[in-house]
């Protein structure tokens, strides 16, 4: 038997194994854990495993209820895994699928030998070279002794010794801490100062930092590496960064297969990447970084990954191959000649796959969500999401890959830098930010020399010279068709006859070279159209299908090819399929007769779309699936589990735009469409569709629009009397005064989006007001302002459902713990509701009623509410599912998703009545802050979604699930010393109802002045006075460690009380406190202390 | 800026490739514009295309590179321009009859590149064809048993026949099938030629031998002898025997096996074959050869060594293989392909006579059986 011993079935009964998850989703430890697990679980089970998991992260697949499988929602921390031990008896422990965090876990509970008290077992690498990988000290003797170069560097502890290090080696240098992901508490350093700086917040969250030679300009790559235990050895892909060493890889665009490397550097390099498995004893996979340098093939290992990674789930997509399923089989014992690529299905897993095409990852940074970050990239990872394209050219995958990460129809041409100046652009080529490569774009446009951009980039010239190389065909398009005279409008035909005088192959080598058709009408625009002209993105599009019109008369159509790890060696039938223009032949034929649903994923996580809507796409592929539809899927997101080959019957790894959509739908000529599940990404592509006769699933495009348009949907609330805050869609200053006149301050501002980022905003006076419109460049008739009133002190209210042609079938009602004014992502919700009263949760469901008659809904929908004393008022309605469906469908037992599938698919549902008082346990959903990741970023939460994750966890009470939960996303039980601050009078007043709470703690209390005096006045001494800048000061508590948790309420949202407030908040998110900025969370989770011991003596755990 | 902007004004020369199953594709012609033919044949490995052009088993093949980007670090050029042992060439000349790439960059700027690969293929009477979907293309010659090709450029000359001796036997009309030929003589050294000092002798019998079976000789203290193929081999004195890979059918290199049989096997000295030395050492010992469907090109071969039980990732070039049931009694089984079972690699039960079907000298490719150098320069008692 392939499997060990101690796994296989003890008088009949499976063995037991947990496989830890990797929880919140955060900066540097995304939706790649739900997509490796997921694979781990399903290799697992075929193996006659049960597994355990354990993760809080209710929105993953992983979590989903299986036969084989039991799923625990509680935090991945050794105190909860020992539990969970002792309930389950596992026979072994997995740790190599959940990222730093089960890592980091697994090694702990080693270290305190609950695995030996257990006589539980770690599968795959073990504990010791586990951290062997981890300790910086350790791992730099171990390559010494394989002869594996490593870059000079030095393990210290305090800022002293740093200093004396750097010395030797020479500036600049780049600090890294051990233990940590993602590369936090790293950066470069190039004096002495910068370095006391860094090293003092690196050493803040960890005790080891070291100090090496900086490899800035030198090339950075990887090499995804499979070891069994009989040690064959593999390297699955290797993968090179087209930032140069000095960018965090998670920042970096990559390119899969390396292409500016020879045979020589590949096996160099691919040789230690073995020997280094080997000699380190990983049992599974493993990651290896080098630095090469560009002159003499010198390298350097930078560091290892002894687990599956983000870059694994990356190489997994780049390649086809399944690596986190094959390592699964190899931790429970398969050596990988006992196991079959299962792409081919006939030849061998030893087999390093061959490919021919190439991948290019983007990130997807938000960076303009977070007030006060630094937009500059480097050594720490600042991204949320990320897409791959694939394609037969660099070109074509650049410019794909930027389509599907800014969510537009454009590529490298999209106008970013067009009216900066040459200085600020050098300035971004020097000192890159998440527009870089717009700036490349932009300086070969500008007629600067691949020299040039070489010198302030370091990117290698082979990336340039493709750059430059699209420069110039633009370029040469433009002067093609400009004319002196211009005109103020065109009709699609126009640009049928215009392109039809450009030769068919040379159109034939634009669209291969990536080039969009609304990205050609744009050029040819820019060249023929009047400048007081503008046209909206609708009509842009609405021109460009005269080019479609005339490549699909000239034949010029994209091929479809499969991804198949063997470069068609051998023959498959691989569902893993991908467009391109350059090619001549499709490896699969079009489908004649209307059999598949096509679903629509959610493109690159980022905040406000993440694994929720990945999950909700993966529920209805598997749906259509199983009803033996041909289940399609395009998403563009490696880290997905919808991405993989066996979430659907075939796979596009291709753009969410239409022209790209409408390319596939004309190939899979499907039964239907469905673009409700994957967020708001896909549902923005329902009316292009619908204009193109696409059958939708579910709403109609009338009803989308009716729910989106603001004018319309409050016109029907309106009519149909239901309340909603007053609102105005402002085009002037003017205006926008008007309506504050009349309905007061606070308002919230709602500017139409230009290029990610939103600005949503509350303004409290005047002064606020203006200084936000400042950041909201141009008003206009183009670019409203939506305004509203808002109301302060608002409860929040949401409902998601599922509805059938105009009736509600099923909704549920959540409650949010903050009030209004925390923008619904970021907030923590409850479900059942506890603090509502049935009757307002009649009301709502009432209303809900109407607005679904009034829409005519028909599929997933969220409607959200604020309530004040008995007033409910409607926010806003979502013709989709929402980021709750998952949440809610756990914890009620009925699955949203395949709900509204069942309505999609015209299946007859009955009415589901469920009494939200009857479930027997209480979730609370709450999210995952990544600000510690983002230096300068200001902790508070407001009407602009900040988080990057979240967690939902059960409990028999709301108290139970409420410490869960923030201890799932870091909200730890102060153990050195809580800092208060209080905010406003009443927020004062309103905290006495837990200051008892806060003192049972039992741990040192500081307070600023006003809270401490107010405290003092009601008889709470022991308070310890801080102040804003005289001794002490509260930063220095901070940083001094005397505190570990940080409760600070605004006063308000006015500009000043929040620069007032967020130097301590930032510098508690430096020192790695936890810290609370909302009020009415501050009072549930203190309250929640009172069930604290209750919980951590329960005897068992809740599971699904 | 000079070189970008010549790549967008480049005039696109056509160029078509006509294959034996009556199917043209078309596409542009890169390199010399000769018309040239030979046996269709494709190589999965994404990256060592100046190795693989320049081994010589590739004589009188059309080599189609399926990976999309051919070309990227240019050619490895001494600035001396002696080529001889040269990094990245493992001949003295592009063998290939021609190449079909998806896309060729025509740029270099590599450290170690010193041209691009049009400009080599132009200087060395190679054509080629760019913008070919060389994923069809490979998918063409995996469902066919056979085929042939040739390229024919815009205003091509045909192919100067001097080149390689067996072209002479193919008029300009027919389609160059270089296994139907003796490929021998067209490959191998006219003369001795020595390389390294070293304590050991190792004659290296030169059915095409690619340089690096001479460069990891040389690094583990051996000195090479290079010999033609049809030296006599009973008068050479050495402490061991490498049969060397090279083109062509095994069955199809005139007395070559017999002199094996009976002037190197009788030696009783270590024998190392690889490639089609390691067909033409199983031929002498009386085990039989035979084509395969389609062949093994790549870099990512699996092979399982059986005494060890364990895996090796190889770069293999091959079309005939040894068969399993012709194995004499007195030699035993020691490498299986992991995908499909066939031999790899064979050794003999009391002799120091070991051969391999793969590449243990790589070059391009994987490095992980280069122990077998090892092993059998360690075999050399001395």
């Amino acid at each position: 038997m392939p499997i060990l011993d101690f796994l296989l079935p003890k008088n009949g009964k499976k063995q037991k194994v947990i496989l830890l998850g990797s929880g919140a989703l955060s900066i540097g430890q995304a939706g790649e854990f739900d997509y490796s697990g997921s694979q781990a679980v399903k290799a697992l089970e075929e193996e006659g495993l049960e597994v355990i998991i354990i993760n809080p992260n209710i929105a993953s697949v992983q979590t989903n209820k299986g036969p084989n499988k039991k799923v625990y929602l509680y935090p991945i921390t050794p105190f909860w895994v020992e539990k969970i031990i002792k309930i389950e008896k596992p026979v072994a422990i997995i740790s190599s699928f959940g990222g730093q965090t089960s890592l980091n876990c697994v090694i702990a509970l080693e270290k305190n030998d609950v695995l030996k008290k257990y006589n539980v077992k770690v599968l795959g690498t073990q504990v010791d070279a586990l951290e062997l990988s981890e300790d910086r000290e350790l791992f730099a003797q171990k390559m010494k002794s394989i002869n594996a170069p490593i870059a000079k560097s030095h393990a210290v502890s305090t800022v002293e010794e740093a200093l004396k290090t750097a010395e030797t080696i020479g500036y600049p240098v780049i600090t890294r801490s051990a233990f940590a992901l993602g590369g936090l508490g790293s950066g470069l350093a190039r004096t002495s100062l910068e370095l006391k700086k860094l090293t003092q917040s690196a050493l803040m969250t960890s005790p080891q930092v070291l100090i090496e030679k900086s490899l800035h300009g030198w090339k950075e790559i990887e090499y995804e590496v499979m070891r069994d235990k009989t040690g064959n050895t593999i390297t699955i892909c290797n993968m090179e960064n087209f930032d140069p060493m000095g960018i965090h890889t998670g920042d970096s665009i990559v390119i899969a297969p390396c292409q500016t490397i020879n045979n020589t550097e590949n096996n160099m390099l691919r040789d230690t990447a073995i020997k280094i498995a080997q000699n380190v004893g990983i049992v599974g996979e493993c990651n290896v970084q080098y630095a090469l340098n560009i002159k003499d093939y010198g390298f350097y290992v930078i560091e290892i990954n002894a687990r599956l990674s983000r870059s694994s789930a990356l190489a997994s997509k780049a390649t086809g191959y399944p690596i986190a399923y094959i390592a699964a089989k190899i931790v429970i014992g398969f050596d990988l000649l006992e196991l079959k690529n299962p792409v081919t299905g006939t030849t061998s897993a030893f087999y390093e796959p061959s490919l021919d095409y190439v991948t290019l990852k983007v990130p997807r940074w938000d960076l303009s969500k977070f007030s006060g970050v630094s937009k500059n990239l480097g050594t720490q990872m600042k991204s949320v999401g990320e897409v791959m394209a694939i394609g037969r050219n660099f070109c074509e995958v650049v410019q794909k890959a930027i389509r599907m990460v800014n969510e537009n129809e454009e590529g490298i041409t999209t106008n970013v830098f067009n009216n900066a100046s040459d200085e600020d652009i050098e300035k971004e080529l020097l000192s890159p930010t998440s527009l870089r490569v717009f700036a490349v774009y932009e300086t070969f446009k500008r007629g600067k020399s691949l020299e040039y951009v070489y010198e302030k980039t370091k990117i290698d010239y082979w990336f340039l010279s493709h750059i430059l190389y699209l420069a110039q065909v633009a370029t040469e398009l433009f002067n093609f068709f400009k004319q002196k005279e211009k005109q103020d409008s065109f009709t699609s035909q126009d640009l049928y006859n215009a392109f039809k005088r450009i030769s068919k192959e040379h159109l034939q080598r634009l669209k291969s070279r990536g080039f969009s058709d609304f990205q050609l009408t744009k050029i040819f625009l820019s060249a023929r159209l009047s400048s007081k002209v503008k046209l909206s993105i609708k009509q842009i599009r609405a021109l460009s299908l005269g080019i479609r019109k005339l490549r699909k008369k000239l034949g010029v159509l994209p091929v479809v090819k499969q991804i198949d790890t063997t470069s068609s060696e051998y023959p498959t039938r691989s569902n893993y399929l991908y467009l391109t223009y350059d090619g001549m032949h499709s490896d699969v034929s079009a489908k004649k007769n209307a059999k598949s649903i096509i679903t629509l994923g959610s493109g690159s996580y980022r905040i406000g779309s993440s694994l929720e809507f990945d999950w909700c796409s993966v529920m209805t592929s598997g749906y259509f699936k199983n009803k033996k539809n041909d289940s399609v899927i395009i998403n563009c997101n490696p880290e997905t589990v919808s991405t993989d080959y066996s979430a659907s019957d075939r796979l596009y790894f291709e753009e969410l735009s239409s022209e790209r959509v409408l390319d596939i739908i004309d190939i899979e000529n499907p039964k239907g469409v469905i673009a409700c599940m994957g967020g708001q990404n896909p549902n923005n592509l329902i009316q292009s569709l619908s204009e193109a006769k696409v059958n939708i699933l579910g709403h109609s495009q009338k009803s989308v629009d009716a729910a989106e348009d603001r004018e319309k949907f409050s016109a029907m609330l309106d009519k149909l009397d239901i309340d909603q805050p007053e609102w105005t869609s402002a085009v002037s200053i003017s205006e926008i005064e008007k309506f504050i006149e009349k309905v007061g301050f606070p308002v919230l501002i709602r500017p139409s989006f230009v290029l990610s980022g939103t600005l949503m905003n509350v303004a409290n006076d005047k002064q606020s007001l203006d200084y936000y419109l400042s950041l909201t460049k141009d008003i206009s008739a183009d670019f409203p302002v939506v305004i509203s009133k808002f109301i302060l002190d608002a409860k929040e209210i949401e409902c998601d459902g599922v509805a059938k042609y105009g009736e509600v079938i099923l909704s549920l009602v959540t409650e949010h713990v903050e009030n209004a004014g925390v923008h619904s992502g970021d907030a923590t919700m409850v479900f059942p509701p506890q603090k509502i009263y049935s009757h307002t949760v009649n009301v709502i469901k009432d209303i809900v009623r109407k607005i679904v008659k009034g829409l005519n809904l028909n599929g997933p929908f969220n409607v959200q509410f604020i309530a004040k004393d008995n007033d409910v008022k409607v926010i806003e309605c979502n013709a989709r599912a929402s980021r709750s469906f998952p949440f809610i469908s756990k914890v009620s037992g009925v699955n949203l998703a395949e709900l509204s599938c069942k309505v999609m698919n015209n299946e007859k549902v009955k009415k589901i009545l469920i009494d939200e008082s009857e479930i027997p346990y209480v979730g609370v959903k709450a999210s995952m802050f990544s600000f510690q990741r983002l230096d300068g970023a200001d902790p508070v939460v407001g009407v602009e979604m900040a988080s990057t994750g979240e967690v939902g966890c059960l409990g028999e009470k709301f108290n139970h699930a409420m410490l869960l939960s923030m201890e799932a996303t870091q909200i730890k039980k102060p153990k050195k010393g809580v800092l208060l601050s209080t905010g406003r009078e009443r927020d004062k007043v309103k905290f006495m109802e837990v200051i008892d709470n806060l003192y049972k703690l039992d741990v040192p209390l500081y307070a600023t002045k006003g809270t401490a005096k107010y405290l003092e006045e009601r008889g709470y001494y022991k308070v310890n006075v801080v102040h804003w800048n005289r001794n002490p000061r509260a930063v220095d508590i901070i940083i001094d460690g005397k505190v570990d948790f940080v409760i600070n309420i605004n006063k308000n949202l006015s500009v000043d009380e929040l620069s007032n407030n967020s130097e301590i908040r930032k510098t508690a998110v430096k020192c790695g406190c936890s810290i609370l900025t909302n009020l009415e969370k501050v009072i549930a989770y203190l309250r929640a202390y009172d069930s604290y011991s209750e919980l951590q003596n329960v005897e068992n755990c809740i599971s699904l | 800026m000079e070189k970008e902007k010549k790549m967008l004004d480049k005039k696109y020369k056509k160029a078509y490739l006509k294959l034996s199953n009556g199917v043209t594709l078309e596409g542009r012609a890169i390199g010399a514009g000769v018309i040239v033919s030979g046996e269709m044949v494709f190589n999965t490995g994404m990256l060592g295309y100046s190795e693989a052009m320049t081994d010589p088993s590739y004589l009188g093949q059309i080599l189609v590179f399926s990976f999309c980007l051919i070309g990227n670090y240019g050619i490895p050029f001494p600035k001396d321009g002696n080529l001889f042992m040269s990094k990245g060439h493992e001949s003295s000349s592009i063998k290939t009859q021609g190449v079909i790439v998806s896309d060729i960059y025509d740029n270099c700027y590599h450290h170690d590149g010193g041209i691009f690969l049009e400009e080599w293929m132009e200087s060395q009477g190679v054509s080629g064809i760019a913008g070919i979907d060389t994923r069809y293309l490979v998918q063409m010659i995996r469902e066919s048993r056979n085929l042939w090709g040739k390229i024919v450029p815009e205003g091509g000359k045909p192919q100067d026949k001097n080149k390689f001796e067996f072209l002479k036997n193919f008029q300009d009309n027919e389609y160059v099938d270089p296994s139907k030929y003796n490929l021998m003589p067209s490959v191998s050294t006219k003369e001795v030629v020595k390389m390294g000092k070293g304590f050991k002798k190792v004659a290296v019998i030169d059915c095409g031998a690619k340089w690096n079976i001479m460069r990891m000789l040389m690094e583990r203290g051996c000195e090479a002898h290079v010999l033609p193929w049809d030296t006599d081999f009973s008068k050479i004195q050495c402490d061991g025997w490498v049969i060397s890979n090279g083109p062509g059918d095994p069955k199809n290199t005139g007395d070559l096996v017999d002199r094996i049989k009976k002037d190197v096997l009788s030696a009783n000295k270590p024998i190392l074959g690889i490639c089609l030395g390691h067909q033409l050492l199983s031929l002498a010992s009386g085990a039989k050869t035979k084509r395969l469907n389609h062949g093994h090109r790549s870099h990512n071969q699996p092979v399982f060594s059986l005494p060890e039980k364990k895996a090796y990732m190889s770069s293999q070039n091959h079309r005939y293989a040894v068969e399993k049931s012709s194995i004499k009694s007195d030699w035993e089984l020691w490498f299986e392909n992991a995908n499909d079972d066939s031999v790899e690699g064979l050794k003999h039960k009391t002799k120091p006579f070991m051969s391999v079907q793969f590449h243990p000298e790589a070059s391009s490719g994987p490095n992980d059986t280069s122990w077998i150098m090892d092993k059998f320069v360690g075999s050399i008692k001395k």
